[in-house]
């Protein structure tokens, strides 16, 4: 019955693909439409957040952190209200992690303020005696790029609608602008700005003057819009 | 469903494995004898199933 | 029957280069891991070479140089040798398929070289096991259809009609690495839609949980078709081969291949359990993953059968330990795979050190071990040497078996530890601990690790000498070796 297949690979190879093939069918397409509705109120990533998330995934920040929180009561206590799945329908890729060799960070923004992030940036224990996390000094001299950060914004926004210029809410405004890029970079370097002076140092707000943007801002940007 | 799934894939297994040692007892088929590909496996040793004798063993 | 082109080797050419890749690979990526595993320990490690070194720049680097720089040059350094001789047919009597292989080796090479040094200078898309931006993936493409080219041809041209165990596997890993990796690294480059920012960044076309899901059912069949399947292509002909000894049942081995085959890919779920996927998606991927013991004890204890009555060889040949050993590491972790997929128990195993352990006890014990002996079997047949010390062989085996030992043991107690510490609660129910409290207790741990992984780590210099050494300085052999693998003491 089946002995043929071991003498002709090309059937042989047809069985295997069918028989793997099979659990991704059933298991991913069916729920892909439902899965990716964004939940009540998210919003898509503003230029400055979006080009902080880039800086995140550079030093792979995902490879010790989590951004998923279980519904347990121990994990709720901890980090807050447990992760829904419309939470992450701008997140392009998503970011749980596997690993917490340090705490998750889904709803960072709630609690950690701007130079709380500074100062654990450069120098984590003294934030946190005890910390084995390094320090990350090279984000406070690299530029951010806002350029690749707003071609990302222009490829979704092109590609999977995702709705940036857009009245979101429906109260007649536009919720997260974009625009052109001078446009968007405006707007980036005014947050950013903001952010710079909270951090209280002064080479990071100079930096911002002079219109450029230290990737340290445009990552604490991103962080504390996690919430 | 799920009970009807696994009494089938179950079926199916049996099903395999009986048809195996079935074959093997009736002596239609000698799978043991594939292990020895490994063993005798020099460039010049001969073939367990020459490819050229494909026509011949497909008709049975 | 007599064989018309008796004058004719098998060529291993390509088999060398890539063994060489593998002992290469093999000791730059674990490098990078005991370093990163002293990092935990030790964090002023992580400034040793900059932001270079610092431990999440590295990590995917060591990943990355591991699955895809040590294992598959050993899958392919197998695969050109294997392949020849189970199909019986020479790479020299086909001047295409010899072109392809050096061809599938050098741009494997280069694109492997410069993929990891793109992840060194921040070129990732996050996503694990598939970090490489676009212009890599494209080139992983080239690489697989070369090999595809490779195997296909060289099976279109074999003498033996039926189809080897071994080859299954290497049949079934070419397809599922090739279906997963696809899907997966669906991508599109920003730059082509923009006109602006960086060339080589690219966005997922998948958002948030579809995401998770396309990328753990890639990330964790990775795991099968890279770490498990073509590893049993090895083992389903080194061991006999090594010990003279037919594979125990050859239709057990039906059985365990088209079971591995169907239940595997629905695992994945099991790495989002109580995430957002839905309920019936985690249950789907817990219940399978425990059916997976199944077909991967199937393999492993025909494996372990075949050296039945001859176990006397265990104790005289040092190969035959490693690939025991190496089946039994792989009984050990597709056990404790379907335990921490048990809902209750993953959740709390999930996010902590246990996970890193359970997939070492795997790659060091199960892949590494088997790359290592299978390498070492080739040698004498490549050189028609014999190896050059037994004793440097046992050595090593010691030495990395207690490596093991200690990695997965530190790492199960500091998993668990630090699971149940992040649930403790106090009288009142607050959480009893900050988490820095978690963290810091597990420094003893993550030395022992770092201790661990250098055993290890040291057992690759003996085999890379020990290999060395076989090419060049040891004794001749007047014909290739049959079975065992003559060995100097």
């Amino acid at each position: 019955m089946f002995g043929w297949l071991e003498r002709n690979p090309f059937f042989f190879a047809v069985g295997v693909f069918v028989v793997i093939a099979f659990a991704g069918l059933i298991e991913i397409v069916p729920d892909f439409a439902q899965q990716s509705r964004p939940v009540a109120g998210a919003k898509p990533y503003d230029l400055l957040r979006l080009a902080g998330r880039q800086v995140y995934i550079k030093d792979s920040c995902n490879a010790c952190h989590s951004q998923l929180i279980r519904p347990f009561k121990i994990e709720t206590d901890r980090y807050g209200m447990y992760s829904l799945n419309g939470e992450y329908a701008y997140d392009r890729p998503f970011l749980w992690g596997s690993k917490r060799t340090g705490p998750d960070l889904h709803r960072v923004g709630n609690y950690r303020t701007s130079d709380w992030h500074a100062n654990h940036m450069w120098d984590p224990t003294s934030v946190v005696p005890g910390s084995i996390m390094p320090a990350y000094k090279h984000m406070f001299t690299n530029v951010t790029d806002l350029e690749t950060a707003y071609a990302e914004a222009l490829t979704v926004k092109k590609v999977f609608n995702v709705p940036y210029d857009k009245d979101i809410d429906g109260d007649g405004k536009i919720d997260v602008p974009l625009g052109s890029f001078e446009e968007a970079k405006q707007r980036a370097l005014q947050d950013a700005l903001k952010i710079a002076q909270e951090t209280k140092r002064k080479d990071l707000v100079e930096m911002v003057k002079a219109g450029k943007i230290p990737e340290i801002v445009a990552l604490i940007a991103y962080l504390n819009g996690l919430k | 469903m799920y009970f009807g799934l696994i009494v089938f894939l179950t079926f199916v297994l049996y099903g395999y494995i009986f048809h195996l040692y079935r074959s093997e007892k009736r002596g239609e088929r000698d799978y043991e004898k594939y292990g020895k590909i490994a063993l005798d496996d020099e460039l010049t040793s001969k073939p367990i199933e020459p490819i050229e004798e494909e026509t011949k063993k497909e008709s049975k | 029957m007599h064989n018309p082109n008796h004058a004719i080797e098998y060529d291993y050419t390509v088999a060398k280069w890539f063994s060489y890749l593998a002992i290469l690979y093999g000791i730059v990526g674990m490098g990078v891991g005991v370093l990163i595993a002293f990092q935990l320990a030790f964090p002023e490690l992580n400034y040793i070479f900059g932001e270079y070194s610092l431990f999440s720049r590295l990590r995917p680097v060591h990943t990355n140089t591991v699955a895809f720089g040590f294992t598959l040059s050993g899958i392919f350094a197998t695969w050109y040798y294997v392949g020849q001789r189970v199909l019986k047919v020479s790479m020299a009597e086909s001047k295409f398929l010899m072109t392809v292989g050096k061809l599938h080796f050098w741009l494997y090479f280069i694109g492997s070289l410069l993929a990891v040094a793109s992840l060194l200078v921040r070129y990732t898309t996050s996503k694990e096991y598939a970090q490489f931006e676009w212009p890599f993936d494209i080139v992983v493409v080239l690489i697989w259809v070369l090999w595809g080219i490779s195997i296909f041809g060289l099976i279109g041209i074999r003498r033996e009609k039926t189809l080897y165990i071994s080859m299954w596997y290497y049949i079934a890993t070419f397809l599922g690495v090739a279906m997963l990796y696809l899907f997966n690294n669906m991508e599109v480059p920003t730059y082509f839609v923009a006109g602006m920012g960086d060339f080589f960044h690219s966005v997922s076309m998948y958002a948030g949980t579809n995401d998770a899901l396309v990328q753990w059912w890639y990330g964790h069949n990775a795991v099968a078709f890279v770490f498990t399947v073509p590893i049993i292509a090895m083992i389903y002909y080194y061991l006999p081969k090594e010990s003279g000894q037919p594979v125990y049942s050859y239709k057990l081995s039906l059985l365990s291949f088209w079971g591995l085959m169907f239940v595997y890919l629905w695992a994945g779920g099991h790495h989002l359990i109580y995430s957002t996927v839905p309920d019936w998606m985690q249950t789907m991927g817990s219940v399978f993953s425990v059916i997976l013991i199944l077909p991967s004890w199937g393999s492993a204890l025909n494996m372990l059968l075949t050296m039945k009555g001859e176990w006397g060889q265990l104790k005289e040949n040092p190969l035959i330990k490693f690939m025991v050993l190496a089946s039994t590491f792989y009984m050990l972790s597709t056990l404790e795979g379907p335990i921490q997929s048990i809902k209750s128990v993953n959740a709390l195993a999930h996010f902590t050190d246990w996970i890193p352990g359970h997939v070492h006890d795997g790659t060091l014990g199960w892949v590494g071990f088997m790359i290592i002996a299978a390498i070492m079997h080739m040698a004498p047949r490549f050189y028609k040497r014999e190896i050059y010390s037994k004793k440097l062989l046992e050595m090593q085996f010691w030495l990395q078996t207690t490596g093991i030992v200690l990695y997965f043991s530190s790492m199960w107690i500091a998993g668990i530890t630090q699971g149940m510490m992040w649930r403790a609660v106090d009288q009142y129910g607050n959480l009893a601990y900050s988490f820095i409290d978690t963290v810091t207790v597990l420094h003893p741990y993550y030395t022992l690790r770092g201790i661990g992984g250098l055993f290890y780590f040291i057992g690759l210099f003996m085999w890379a000498y020990n290999f060395y050494k076989t090419m060049t300085a040891s004794k001749e052999l007047k014909e290739e070796p049959t079975f065992a693998s003559p060995m100097a003491a």
